[in-house]
């Protein structure tokens, strides 16, 4: 019953079901594969899945915005595209083992996460002002790449998930699976918060609900960060309950930043300046993301207690 | 003159959201100026017509911009600056006085009037005006290069540059409401703007062109 | 408090033709948030005797109309200028927007006669605020007290802490747009909403700085970088000191005075006071002005006269009496002298880059180093600079004007226009009683004799002029700019003529901004600067009026009105 609940959950909040569905039935394939590592890699898969649409989107327009001057601004395009198929991939495979082209596109996007984490500080750097508010609001935006290092971290976790055999809990690292994914969750979790709270900040917090996404996931996070640490053999029943909020939070805001496009001057009709100079429509998802792997930790947890 | 901006014409965002209907208003009753004097009298227009030709001269390769017509056209209004150098008579009565005191100025200097110079006396003479060199009868103590800076050079660079076609050749964005700009930055263009060329791209710079409607 | 029945205030009719027909009557007024939109308007009639008659609507009238009606008095607003829904009226043109500018004629004279209309007059319910540029910033502290603490000008009768106090109410009222820390001063609250993203204009003005070890700031605007009630973001459109078309721009039209409509003002637009009217006690009675075609009296028990810099004094001129054969509230005779423009000298330049300063607000970085710092200096007062972005009309004149180039050369430059950039001060000049607004004998189209306007600069002007464009020149050197030249003759903003202090002998209102002479008689707007500054006035004109509001409300309660 649980279970259950938890699943129609995440297909509600899940782009990726239909892609899912063409793979297979995936709540027969979970329950064969009940308590075994697949499933959660799978559910990994998809939370990365997530991300990559989000990080696909939104480079696509601010770096559209940015001319593409510079030939590395295709990157997160490429990157997160090829994530995104990885993880469709992915969550429609039901074997074990880590697949090779994935691993190493999940690599591939952590690591051009992270160069276009030093191209956007370098950036920054650079302006008149260096580090400046200013130039963190407006210049390359210092925290946006790591999104596609989060997407790559997900799915990286996903097949270290899946490399586990059958039967005994997982390991990543010699250490208990869910617990590692939480913590680099958690850890997301609080990175993307700073990113909104940075913007949000831009746009002087002028709608109450511009405090949603510094409220409701950083209390995710530290809910997430407690099951890291914390006891295996507990029921979160509230922390699932609020990770599952935070993923829909992470669509609410794509609604919330459409009505803030359409209050921009010219609303809708002038969209090829308020889709580029309103609120970012495809970044707040990377919350759904998120929260989706933190929702696959918890799931691994209660599946494999480590004590 | 070189064409820094070929093929760009901000009339071709008219129907884009950089324009509104209030301003489609204003500049297609602008665009309807032409023709006729109703302020000058003919003579006086041909002599406006002369001496905007060397303000601000035109390229033969495009459809002029009708200078004289768009000054008749503030004279007829009476569109004042909202302020006014003791030295110098009311707007309509400055350019009376200006224009008459210009010819005589030819006609004392060359037997001919203003129009019946050629170029380069023509700008000998105006350049005397902007000196405040010219004196006599005719300027009836308005000096002559009062009436060249405050009256004659702005009214005619005003007029020069409230038409679509000057904004066009230098390659400003012109309208700009609803949709303004979204690339503030150095060598940065949104779409919707003139695309210079500079020198080796020119095929580029016009296919841009072509776009920003 | 005047009698609050209330009465039919004109014709009903729709209006669409704002500067020849009145659209604030019949009980409504303009919505300016709204295509041909309306808000209720409480109206009062001739004979009501209203608390206050307030002539003029921009910074200092319209800020007090608000502030006076939330205390409750019953207020009267009167305004030349038409009332325009900014959303309907203003077009994306340099020349037609001309319509926001006082372009009724005013002879100039002087030394260096000034140029007025565009840059420093307004016709417009909401004044001068509805084009200008939006730069909002606080006096440097000392400056209230040039005389005693820098040695020139005169002391100002206020203090600067309470001022500070009065600009942050200013700063929330606008939701000033400003950096997170702003670099010079003492410490000031945040502003209300985050600064402007920099055009490349204001990034040149930036590199200048760092390279000339000085330090600089996204400037503080009145235009919201984020959405607030119906006003959307600024779209960087450029127009800015031609009329904001968005609402983005938070100018009096669109933000004291809905206010002050909701709390029961009525604003009277095309209403020109001609006249203050005095009893044989010396006391104001109410205005004449001229509305529809024909002139009108308003009862009241308090004038304010808030017509800026030229119109204010003006009035008080045109109203004198056999009582005040000098004007109102002249007896120090400083009524129309001290007038004090700001230096508004700039150095231009052209950069290899595109640069198309026409994108943005004009002025989106600055800096005020030499307002605080006065080593180095050989003159009195300061001046901050700030980054240009004119639209072609006004650079082909500036082109033409200053830089005195006609015919092929103007067409060769202007082709350049992309790639120009420029530096702009906002200086300090002296007050000097030789420069002055008196009556010349030319009658504007109401009859009234027009404002005779006589400047001069004195030495200091033109030292502290030379300093900046010597500095600005270098700054432009620092970033490769070509071509450089000093456009030497421009000045802006207007203030003085009727000075306020501690001493009636030598000013004209005190702190209250209450003329010593009439006591119901005040005057509101730049006019009652001792001083200027080297800032944009219009955070101070209203952060002036508020505090006015305040002791206005004080002195009723004492029963001292």
């Amino acid at each position: 019953m649980r279970l259950r609940s938890r699943r129609s959950v995440q297909h509600f909040a899940n782009p990726l079901a239909a892609l899912d569905r063409q793979a297979g039935d995936p709540l027969l394939t979970a329950r064969l594969d009940r308590g075994s590592a697949v499933r959660a890699a799978q559910r990994l898969n998809r939370a990365a899945g997530t991300l990559a649409i989000a990080v696909l989107f939104d480079s696509a327009m601010e770096h559209y915005r940015g001319s593409f001057h510079n030939r590395a601004m295709y990157t997160p395009l490429v990157s997160a595209s090829l994530s995104l198929l990885a993880s469709a991939h992915g969550t429609a495979d039901p074997r074990s083992g880590a697949h090779k082209l994935r691993d190493g596109i999940y690599a591939f996007a952590g690591l051009a996460g992270i160069a276009g984490t030093a191209f956007h500080v370098y950036n920054i750097g650079k302006r008149p002002g260096g580090f400046s508010w200013l130039n963190l609001f407006y210049s390359a935006p210092i925290g946006a790449p790591m999104a596609l290092s989060l997407s790559g971290m997900l799915g990286f976790l996903s097949e270290r998930v899946r490399d586990n055999p059958p039967g005994p809990p997982p390991l990543i690292f010699g250490l208990p699976a869910g617990r590692v994914t939480a913590a680099m969750t958690s850890a997301g979790l609080l990175g993307t918060v700073g990113e909104a709270g940075l913007l949000h900040f831009r746009g002087a917090y002028h709608d109450p609900a511009m405090f949603l996404p510094v409220s409701v996931p950083p209390l995710a996070a530290a809910l997430l960060a407690e099951s890291a640490v914390g006891r295996s053999r507990v029921r979160r029943r509230f922390t699932t309950w609020w990770l599952r909020f935070t993923a829909l939070l992470g669509f609410a805001g794509v609604g919330f930043h459409s009505l803030g496009v359409a209050r921009n001057m010219g609303g809708w009709r002038n969209w090829s300046q308020n889709l580029l100079n309103g609120p970012p429509l495809p970044a707040p998802p990377s919350f759904t993301g998120l929260a989706l792997a933190g929702l696959a930790a918890l799931g691994l947890m209660e599946d494999h207690p480590d004590e | 003159m070189s064409n820094r901006y070929p093929g760009y014409d901000v009339l071709a965002k008219r129907h884009t959201p950089s324009w509104n209907e209030q301003t489609r208003r204003v500049i297609d009753k602008r665009l309807a100026i032409s023709g006729e004097p109703r302020f000058f009298t003919a003579q006086e227009y041909a002599l406006v017509g002369a001496i905007c030709a060397r303000i601000v001269p035109q390229p033969s390769d495009r459809a002029p911009i009708p200078v004289a017509a768009l000054l008749d056209e503030k004279l007829v209004l009476n569109a004042l600056d909202g302020y006014r150098d003791a030295r110098l008579p009311p707007l309509r009565e400055a350019w009376r006085r200006g224009l008459r005191a210009l010819d005589e100025a030819a006609r004392e200097a060359h037997g001919v009037g203003f129009t019946r110079l050629d170029a380069a006396e023509q700008d000998a003479l105006l350049k005397r005006a902007e000196e405040g060199k010219l004196e006599g009868p005719a300027w009836e103590g308005m000096p002559s290069k009062l009436f060249f800076e405050k009256r004659l050079l702005r009214d005619i660079v005003l007029a020069y540059y409230a038409h679509p076609t000057s904004w066009s050749e230098i390659g400003w964005g012109g309208p700009a409401s609803p949709r303004g700009y979204v690339r503030m930055g150095f060598n940065r263009r949104d779409p919707w703007e003139a695309a210079e060329a500079h020198g080796d791209d020119d095929a580029k710079a016009l296919r841009e062109n072509r776009r920003v409607g | 408090m005047a009698t609050t029945t209330r009465k039919r205030c004109g014709r009903t009719g729709v209006s669409d033709d704002p500067q020849h027909v009145p659209r604030a009557r019949d009980g409504r007024a303009p919505d300016v948030f709204r295509h041909g939109g309306w808000v209720p308007m409480r109206c009062y009639g001739e004979n009501d005797e209203v608390d206050f008659a307030i002539v003029g609507t921009g910074a200092g009238g319209g800020t007090l109309a608000c502030r006076l009606a939330e205390a409750g008095f019953s207020v009267v607003a009167l305004d030349a200028g038409p009332y325009w829904r900014p959303l309907e009226d203003f077009a994306s043109d340099e020349h037609e927007q001309t319509k926001l500018y006082w372009t009724d004629e005013r002879i100039v004279d002087g030394e260096n006669p000034l140029q007025l209309g565009s840059n420093n007059s307004g016709k417009s319910v909401g004044g001068s605020t509805v084009h200008f540029a939006m730069v909002s910033l606080r006096f440097r502290p000392e400056w209230f007290k040039a005389r005693s603490k820098l040695g020139y000008g005169a002391d100002w009768p206020l203090d600067w802490r309470e001022m500070w106090d009065y600009y942050t109410e200013v700063e929330q009222a606008l939701k000033i747009s400003g950096p997170v820390r702003y670099p010079w001063g003492p410490k000031r609250p945040r502003y209300p909403y985050r600064p402007h993203e920099l055009n490349a204009a204001a990034l040149v003005l930036a590199q200048g700085a760092e390279a000339m070890g000085i330090d600089w700031t996204p400037t503080p605007l009145a235009t919201v970088s984020a959405p607030r009630g119906l006003s959307p973001p600024c779209v960087y459109r450029g127009f800015c000191t031609l009329g904001c078309s968005t609402n983005a721009k938070q100018s009096v039209l669109i933000t004291w005075l809905p206010r002050a409509l909701a709390a029961g003002a009525e604003i009277r637009d095309l209403a020109m006071v001609g006249r203050v009217e005095v009893n044989e006690a010396g006391l104001a009675t109410g205005v004449h002005y001229h509305r529809e075609g024909a002139w009108h009296f308003q009862r009241a028990r308090n004038v304010v006269v808030a017509g800026y810099a030229i119109e204010t004094p003006r009035l008080l001129l045109n109203s004198a009496t056999a009582r005040y054969p000098d004007g109102l509230a002249n007896s120090s005779g400083l009524v129309g002298k001290n007038l004090m423009a700001q230096s508004n000298q700039a150095v231009w330049g052209l950069m290899e880059d595109e640069i198309r300063a026409y994108k943005g607000p004009p002025s989106l970085s600055m800096t005020e180093h030499w307002n605080y710092q006065d080593r180095g200096k050989d003159f009195f007062g300061g001046y901050c600079y700030m980054s240009q972005g004119p639209l072609p009309a006004l650079w082909a004149t500036t082109q033409a004007g200053a830089h005195g180039l006609w015919g092929d050369a103007l067409m060769r430059d202007m082709e350049k226009y992309n790639h120009q950039v420029g530096l702009k001060i906002v200086g300090e000049m002296l007050p000097q009683k030789r420069n002055r607004v008196t009556l010349a004998d030319e009658k504007d189209q109401y009859g009234l004799p027009i404002a005779r306007v006589t400047y001069s600069w004195c030495d200091n002007d033109k030292r502290l002029i030379e300093h900046s464009l010597r500095f600005m020149t270098q700054a432009l050197e620092a970033v490769d700019a070509r071509d450089i030249w000093r456009q030497e003759d421009d000045t802006c903003h207007l203030n003085g003529t009727a000075r306020m202090g501690d001493d009636p002998r030598t000013s004209v209102v005190n702190a209250d901004c209450r003329s010593w002479d009439i006591s119901n008689l005040w005057i509101c707007d730049g006019s009652v600067f001792p001083t200027v500054g080297g800032v944009n006035p219009s955070l101070t004109i209203q952060a002036i009026a508020c505090r006015t509001a305040d002791r206005i409300r004080a002195l009723a309660a004492r029963g001292e009105l």
